[in-house]
């Protein structure tokens, strides 16, 4: 296993470097990095580019790049810059593609900051999707959001035992769910009344992914204190909030979609290396410190 | 002390609890009625199981009425201690029971809680579980003064069959009588060596007293240690698993009784008794431990708390010259004076193996490991033995490794290991 990484980590460091020269040549060239993903900062109200629909606005910049890109033969370096090229020739989106390969990075981010940091959050998938719905609604509607759902289902949890209807398990989640579902068609009707066009904009996927999220937040609130559980849903929006930002990080966007190979290549032994990582967290050496001063 | 010494959740997870855990163990520890089964088959005293619900139909079919005054119902694979009811008395009307947080529960509350068991509202992923109905274990005497309404545990460590650190949970007023460091439970430091209590740990900040009170949380006497130790070691050998935490309850009347195992114990315990766990863990790694009685016998002579800083305090520091006579005490219990040099420039003490067997101090049982020595002789295998004796009246519990020294001056040098607390005069 040893010798295994220690060939990845040669192979990776020759191939990192000539790629680091290269996507210099590729920053140059590029001619949308220094638009900030934020149009909704802008008080014109235009819609909010959603990277999860299908869009002209944010089709067109990453195509142009993909064409801009000069390629060499297929073999060894170019297999999946090629395949990239005729899945866009054939109309899959390229943001598709992009936030495809980029997922596999935010969920490293995550394990990192679980394994180095000592940021816990409810699991890997959670924030990941968590983040992937900011990207899709804008993070202030996504919080928002996110917090009425939370506050929804706090709420109804301990309405339900102060009131003893001694239900079991599994209605009493999907009387939850009723509950939060009435009060996320509220937010969605009140959308006309404040003007928002973020707002109404919102499409189903990162509200499903938000309203089972409550589910996972009742069963962690059930299993444990409240402290606990609200550590760990700010911890999970700290996470997701961050991978929110690496998902609309335009040099980010660019590199894993002109140089899939190396990317993929880095978050592979990224991982292999983690996952051995023995040492204290960060927090941990926070948690101990009065033990270290000792 | 070194960031290196202190056990993170990396490190307990990948070097300690996978390396040396079974799939098997981890599900024994993880359902308490595996645990039962397991500690029963080889007679290791565990809480009495009156009634065991597996299915909804076991529900109905049960004589709740038949339920004894006090007990504890339980999820078999709950998690933090959660979806536990524990019932003292019986109501006058014979139809309910109150709970040690003084509320009324009936026999439809039961129900209903151990429905809620079955569907898994208490495990890990909502996976259906089974639920049990155990014998309630009351406060040991030792603990009455300290702990509030619910019943105090004992948290061992046990890796390698050595156990390796341990604490006593107090409940508080905080913790609703519950012994859960998260909901507010005292965390107290134990002596490996004595089994008396060091030092106590609550919500971030050493306290010396029992909240509210001027009862002193240090110096308490754990009753059967000993045996509380070797309970330990006893219970991770049945479950096959190499490093664990065993949770030990003082019945009453019955004495210390196993109530559950843990495969992946928290790491709290190295605050409350400010030591660092990896460190004791990587000593004991390599070492063959022959059984219960060894392993324990290791873990004395290994880690006995420092009482150094009270020994200044009461007696001021003592003064040694470099030739003393000490007080050896033999494999008889009696002290034997012997002649001995006092050397700052070694580590260890050693003694000389004629004069051990002797003394009759190098018997199998006594033997804790051996080690190569490395010294400017060369390489040498050496035999290392608890030793205990007095220096200048101080009583000093140590491990020596045994050397022929027959050619020396002194069949004994002592090291810095054990001169703690002593100035030595050179002239």
């Amino acid at each position: 296993m040893r010798k295994m990484i220690l060939g990845f980590l040669v192979a990776f460091s020759t191939i990192f470097f000539a790629g680091g020269v290269s996507l210099a040549q590729v920053v140059k060239v590029s001619p949308t990095l220094t638009v900030t993903p934020t149009p909704t900062a802008t008080p014109t109200l235009t819609p909010r580019a959603d990277l999860t629909k299908e869009t002209e606005e944010t089709l067109g910049p990453l195509e142009r790049l993909l064409n801009e890109q000069k390629l060499g033969s297929v073999w060894p370096g170019n297999p999946i810059k090629y395949a990239i090229r005729a899945a866009v020739d054939a109309h899959v989106p390229a943001n598709t593609i992009v936030l495809l390969l980029l997922l596999p990075l935010v969920a490293s981010f995550i394990a990192a900051a679980r394994h180095i940091v000592g940021l816990r959050g409810f699991g890997i998938f959670l924030p990941a999707a968590l983040g992937v719905t900011f990207v899709a609604t804008g993070p202030i509607v996504g919080i928002g959001l996110f917090l009425v759902i939370v506050t929804i289902a706090t709420l109804i949890r301990f309405t339900l035992r102060k009131l003893k209807l001694k239900l079991q398990y599994l209605p009493r989640m999907a009387l939850l769910l009723w509950w939060v579902v009435i009060a996320v068609l509220g937010v969605l009707f009140a959308a006309p009344l404040i003007n928002s066009s973020t707002l109404s904009n919102v499409s189903i996927f990162p509200v499903l992914i938000l309203v089972l999220l409550s589910e996972d937040f009742t069963r962690v609130q059930l299993g444990k204190s409240a402290k606990v559980a609200v550590n760990l849903t700010s911890e999970t929006l700290i996470l997701a909030l961050a991978s929110y930002f690496v998902l609309t990080l335009k040099p980010v966007q660019e590199y894993a979609l002109l140089k899939p190979e190396i990317y993929l290549l880095v978050i592979l032994i990224f991982n292999l290396i983690l996952g051995r990582y023995v040492g204290l967290r960060l927090m941990e050496i926070w948690r101990f410190r009065k033990l270290i001063q000792s | 002390m070194k960031i290196s010494n202190v056990l993170g959740l990396n490190a307990r997870t990948q070097l300690f609890s996978y390396r040396y855990n079974t799939l098997t163990g981890r599900k024994i520890c993880d359902s308490k009625l595996q645990t039962a089964k397991v500690l029963k088959r080889v007679g290791i005293p565990h809480p009495e199981i009156y009634k065991k619900f597996k299915n909804p139909i076991d529900i109905e079919s049960f004589d709740w009425q038949s339920l004894p005054a006090a007990f504890a119902l339980k999820p078999s694979r709950g998690l933090g201690g959660e979806g536990i009811v524990v019932v003292k008395t019986r109501t006058k009307d014979k139809d309910a029971w109150i709970t040690t947080q003084k509320s009324r529960v009936g026999i439809e509350d039961l129900k209903l809680h151990v429905q809620d068991i079955l569907e898994g509202a208490f495990s890990l992923g909502n996976v259906p579980d089974s639920a049990l109905v155990q014998e309630f274990v009351g406060r040991h005497k030792a603990f009455r003064k300290y702990a509030y309404r619910g019943t105090p545990d004992i948290r061992i460590i046990v890796f390698n069959r050595v156990p390796v650190m341990a604490m006593l949970r107090l409940p508080t007023k905080e913790s609703g009588g519950r012994a859960n460091m998260y909901q507010g439970a005292i965390a107290v430091g134990i002596d490996m060596a004595t089994g008396i209590t060091t030092k106590a740990y609550l919500h971030g900040d050493l306290i010396f007293h029992k909240p509210g009170t001027e009862r002193k949380l240090r110096g308490i006497k754990i009753p059967d240690w000993t045996k509380i130790l070797e309970m330990s070691v006893e219970a991770s050998m049945a479950s096959g698993m190499g490093y664990l935490g065993v949770d030990i309850v003082l019945h009453p009347e019955k004495g210390p009784m196993v109530l559950e195992l843990n495969a992946q114990p928290g790491l709290k315990i190295q605050l409350a008794n400010l030591a660092g766990l990896k460190k004791r863990l990587e000593r004991v790694e390599e070492l063959e431990v022959r059984g219960p009685v060894h392993g324990v016998k290791i873990a004395k002579a290994l880690f006995a708390a420092r009482f150094a800083d009270r020994v200044k305090a009461e007696e001021g520091i003592k003064t040694v010259g470099v030739w003393e006579d000490v007080r050896v005490v033999g494999g008889d219990h009696k002290k034997h004076t012997i002649k001995a040099k006092i050397d700052t420039g070694a580590w260890k003490s050693s003694i000389d193996r004629e004069v051990a067997k002797k003394l009759g101090i190098l018997d199998k049982s006594n033997i804790l490991w051996t080690k190569i020595y490395k010294s400017s002789l060369g390489k040498e295998t050496r035999k290392v033995i608890s030793l205990t004796y007095y220096l200048a009246g101080t009583r000093i519990s140590t491990i020596v490794n045994v050397a022929g020294r027959s050619h020396l001056r002194t069949p004994l040098i002592i090291g810095r290991k054990d001169l703690k607390g002593f100035l030595v005069k050179t002239e």
